[in-house]
């Protein structure tokens, strides 16, 4: 029996379909180095928009089982690779975050929700998946990332620009590196923003996958700033289910949607407990509320994470959960989480955007 | 000044029609005090000149004109009904 085609080969590949980016994965330039062999042995390379990709396994095993049904076929080599996309071409070069591909803020509504943990543990995800991962620590009065990190060293000065603090396999910055201990950050607003602006500019943080943003709580300067400053692949927004705070949260969502940010979607904290003597599940502050809300105002549910006491303890002492309990129930849910979000970015890099000319 | 839109719609602004459009505080006016649009009649030609324009995050264009004016922040929506 002689071995297909290339194009036979790319004809059933076609007929597997991105469920984010709803195209098939053929036209979305996803199969690369594709060969086929006289003896029917046939290799190619499946790239996908993101290491953390969702589907990833399924992707495979469909490659791989529809190659085989070809008549001819004798072996199949798929390799998976991931090359993130940039989500927008910049009008000109930018002295801001040139090298960085999405930048994915996390934002809340209230403070205590979880915000920097969640941002944490979905930065240490993504880079877990792969992904070359940055974390800026927005919160310039109420910085908790050099803590839930183990890194409070002072970042190092290289020819006039500063050095993201590396660990975890993330480079880090937060304003609680450059302002020592216990001191306060007393700032007015348009210092907020400079600051802000500031870990951007003149932060070296080299070429990145994602940037995870982790902003202070409400919808003030930081958040504008912000906005304003790059183009923002997009928002994730952190609550808990209870109503008084899903209410807020949908208030920090409706700014990010008048600024043109892309909601991508709510996520739950503190969704249950698991009472570890009598193994019962409570729902402390209620369940569901957040997925609710994200029906409600047309915007993804991307996921629930459970209230559990490692999650606290490791985010004290320095190494997120996923890292160091990578099998408990909240590593798990911040994965599925970390996931969900790099498949909406990715589907940011496929929109048309408006072309703007002057002459 | 040209805009192609997500949806393919193509949009054509002259530097004139910008300027009287700047929805500054400065030329709006602000806190129920007129602004400087409100007050003149005439601009000069190097006010009417586009000299820059800049993204500001995905929402705005910030437009600077010859005159040195660069403090409107035209939204998308907004450059989009101006042409409607």
């Amino acid at each position: 029996m002689t071995a297909p085609s290339s194009q036979q080969v790319l004809d059933v590949l076609a007929t597997i379909t991105d469920p984010d980016l709803g195209r098939d994965v053929v036209s979305l330039g996803m199969i690369k180095e594709l060969e086929v062999d006289a003896q029917g042995k046939v290799s190619f390379t499946f790239e996908l928009t993101t290491p953390a990709c969702p589907v990833r396994d399924r992707f495979k095993t469909q490659a791989q089982d529809l190659v085989s049904d070809l008549p001819g076929v004798t072996g199949v080599d798929v390799r998976m690779t991931a090359n993130v996309r940039p989500a927008f071409m910049r009008p000109k070069p930018s002295d801001i975050l040139p090298g960085v591909k999405q930048t994915i803020a996390v934002a809340s509504g209230k403070g205590g929700v979880g915000k920097s943990t969640v941002a944490v543990n979905l930065a240490a995800a993504l880079r877990k998946s792969g992904a070359e991962v940055g974390l800026l620590d927005a919160d310039i009065y109420g910085p908790s990332v050099p803590a839930m990190t183990g890194s409070r060293a002072m970042p190092e000065q290289v020819n006039g620009r500063i050095r993201p603090i590396e660990a975890h396999g993330l480079k880090l910055m937060s304003f609680g590196n450059l302002v020592p201990g216990d001191q306060p950050t007393i700032y007015r607003g348009p210092m907020v923003g400079k600051a802000i602006e500031a870990m951007m500019v003149q932060v070296d943080w080299g070429v990145l996958d994602y940037l995870v943003i982790d902003l202070p709580p409400g919808t003030g300067d930081a958040s504008l700033t912000l906005a304003q400053a790059v183009p923002l692949t997009g928002v994730a927004i952190v609550c808990t289910p209870q109503d008084v705070a899903t209410d807020i949260a949908i208030k920090a969502l409706q700014m990010f949607r008048r600024l043109n940010v892309t909601p991508l979607g709510l996520i739950e904290n503190m969704s249950w407990y698991v009472c570890p003597s009598c193994g019962h599940r409570h729902e402390i502050f209620s369940h569901g509320g957040a997925e609710a809300a994200a029906k409600r105002l047309g915007v993804p549910f991307l996921g629930a994470i459970p209230l559990e006491q490692e999650i606290r303890q490791d985010a004290d002492s320095g190494t997120p959960v996923v890292i160091s309990r990578p099998e408990s129930a909240g590593a798990q849910a911040f994965t599925h989480i970390a996931s969900q979000v790099a498949a909406r970015t990715s589907i940011q890099s496929f929109r048309q955007l408006p072309v703007i000319n002057v002459h | 000044m040209d805009i192609t839109w997500e949806d393919g719609k193509k949009s054509t602004y002259t530097g004139e029609q910008l300027r009287w459009a700047c929805p500054c505080a400065e030329c709006r006016g602000e806190a129920g005090a007129p602004g400087r649009l409100d007050r003149v009649k005439e601009l000069a030609a190097a006010e009417l000149q586009i000299k820059d324009v800049q993204l500001i995050g995905q929402y705005a264009l910030q437009i600077a004109f010859e005159s040195g004016h660069a403090t409107g922040l035209y939204t998308f929506s907004l450059l989009r009904h101006l042409n409607d």
